[in-house]
């Protein structure tokens, strides 16, 4: 969900690839990686945020990561609901990560938020000699499916920032601001009960 | 919200039986689950650690405010994190990721079968304020949702089992439950409605007296029995199908449980002059009336067991009784004979006096030793869990 107000963007972004392609690693390059010591998570592990300036708005990352295992894939939709953006990850040595990279692809098209950004990354980029999926084709594969795509390495790296960058230009700018300022009262009685609550 | 509780949490029949359905297979599938059929690495497996998050989730119906219930949730998810980070460490592996954290969560859940799990994640999912359940309480609270519904629909793919292994662990498992317990439906029902309004004793008083507040502190606090019968239930019904009767000792162990969490016990006792009195700082005088006393409590007793209809449950501890009447009558003669004889004597003469009599006496009911000596044994068992609550 990204919602922006003077320019600040909240977005949450959901991380997704098989077990092992490297999900957490990249995520915690970008974020270790900028700010050491900053680390505006507390509980750690697997969520994290992180905030980018880029050219005309401060983007604030809340990311996401789930849990690659086959046994979970059914649980995604829960963690992919509402999310601004997706990094779907796979490892370049594995040709077995890209084929279910291919799948959460075509997952996220069907069912995911239609206003998705989404980023294909090849993790791993360091290790060429154990390349197994070559960079045309993933390149190819995420043109025909309008996603961007970036070969990334954790360990050096590399590209990582970039992927984060990309996304957040390409987060949408022009939201119609739902909450100006103070409170706005609308003529939606269903809706109102259902978001009523109190001692929260 | 404290007064709404009943009404808001859990109220509707498909919130309950969906709870109730939860918890049965986690009963199930906690005895015997592995680690490794939720894909958790060797390094990062701890399960002894992992007893601290299950305990922290075990807490969630201690508390009534959707936001404390949150921070149960919380900090079970921050004990996992903080361990699997150590395990990480120690072992030189890459920082662990949703990867290891979701399989064990998952884990730790099934493990420690928190109480209405269903009804506490839709409490919270409705009455969290929303600007409040965001970034990192979101993504947590997510992940308790996605291991909600992954326990759910758990099958033998989920847990990487053959289809005929999953449903021999199942059966075995539901066999030792109903060992267990004979009564496995009837109990989970129980404790689920018992365990729905027993959260906090304290807070308890108000909601079952809402217009007595100021009596729940005087009168013999209600939530402690319902806490009794909870935690008895299992008890007991072992028991019952053993006796087929439904014993004098089962309410006194109920008393004495009752008993146990008063704090003015010693004003109770001020009815029985001679409770506190050792032996040495009764006098003769005393004696006789310490002699009426007791025949006293003894025909109360009795009527008592009469009353409760069947035979007398506790029939060794009526001989018992007799023995001593008899014992404190001999010795009201062997005391008047000679005052001046040490009261530590005495003392000992009547323990030796008494076990001779029992010693002498053949035991004239065999059943009621039984039912004496299996009442102990439950009073035993239920210290001890009354130990356990009083230190959680």
């Amino acid at each position: 969900m990204a919602s922006t107000g003077n320019k600040n963007i909240n977005a949450k972004l959901v991380l997704l690839g098989d077990v092992g392609a490297g999900k957490s690693s990249l995520v915690l390059r970008f974020v270790k990686g900028q700010f050491v010591e900053f680390q505006e998570s507390t509980i750690g592990a697997a969520f994290f945020s992180q905030t980018l300036a880029v050219n005309d708005a401060t983007v604030k990352f809340e990311i996401w990561d789930t849990a690659g295992q086959e046994r979970y894939h059914s649980l995604a939709p829960m963690y992919y609901r509402g999310a601004a953006a997706a990094i779907i990850v796979y490892d370049i040595t594995n040709q077995a990560s890209f084929e279910r990279a291919k799948k959460w692809v075509q997952e996220l098209q069907a069912q995911g938020n239609p206003n998705m950004v989404m980023a294909l990354a090849g993790n791993k980029a360091d290790l060429l000699d154990a390349r197994k999926v070559t960079s045309e084709e993933a390149q190819s594969y995420a043109q025909e499916n309008g996603l961007f795509f970036m070969e990334t390495s954790a360990k050096t790296a590399a590209n990582v920032n970039d992927v984060f960058y990309e996304i957040a230009k390409r987060l949408p700018r022009v939201q119609p601001a739902p909450n100006p300022s103070g409170m706005v009262l609308m003529d939606r009685p269903a809706e109102r009960t259902a978001s009523a609550s109190c001692c929260s | 919200m404290t007064k709404l509780y009943t009404h808001v949490f859990a109220s509707a029949p498909d919130d309950v039986k969906i709870d109730e359905q939860l918890s049965e297979k986690m009963a199930l599938v906690q005895q015997f689950v592995q680690p490794e059929n939720l894909d958790i690495k060797p390094t990062f497996r701890n399960e002894t650690s992992w007893l601290l998050a299950q305990k922290e989730l075990q807490k969630i119906n201690m508390c009534k405010a959707p936001r404390d219930k949150l921070v149960c949730i919380l900090n079970c998810c921050k004990v996992i994190n903080n361990l699997l980070h150590n395990a990480a460490i120690a072992s030189d592996e890459n920082p662990p990721g949703a990867d290891e954290f979701l399989p064990v969560l998952i884990y730790v859940t099934i493990k420690a079968n928190p109480p209405q799990l269903h009804s506490n994640l839709l409490y919270i999912q409705r009455y969290r304020r929303q600007s409040r359940l965001v970034a990192e309480a979101a993504y947590f609270f997510t992940n308790m949702l996605s291991a909600e519904s992954f326990i759910s629909n758990i099958d033998a793919k989920a847990l990487s089992m053959d289809e005929t292994e999953f449903e021999k662990n199942m059966e075995s498992a539901q066999a030792l439950l109903s060992g267990l317990s004979t009564d496995f439906d009837g109990f989970s029902v129980q404790t689920d409605e018992s365990a729905a309004p027993v959260p906090c004793a304290e807070e308890e008083k108000p909601r079952h007296r809402p217009r007595n507040v100021n009596k729940g502190t005087v009168l013999p606090p209600k939530p402690p029995q319902t806490e009794t019968r909870t935690e008895k239930a299992p008890v007991t019904n072992e028991q019952e199908s053993i006796l087929k009767v439904p014993s004098l000792s089962d309410l006194e162990n109920k008393g004495a449980d009752m008993l146990l969490k008063e704090d003015r016990t010693s004003k109770i006792f001020e009815e029985y002059p001679y409770f506190f009195a050792h032996a040495g700082d009764l006098t003769i005088n005393e004696v006789e009336d310490l002699l009426t006393n007791y025949k006293q409590i003894v025909l109360k007793y009795i009527c008592l067991s009469k009353g409760m209809g069947g035979p007398v449950s506790s029939p060794n501890s009526h001989k018992q009784a007799m023995d001593h009447a008899e014992t404190v009558n001999e010795h009201v003669e062997t005391v008047k004979e000679a005052v001046d004889t040490g009261k530590a004597e005495m003392n000992e003469e009547s323990e030796s006096s008494s076990a001779e009599q029992t010693a002498d006496k053949p035991f004239p009911f065999e059943e009621g030793a039984f039912d004496f000596h299996s009442s102990r044994d439950e009073a035993v068992v239920l210290k001890s869990e009354t130990a356990e609550e009083t230190s959680q």
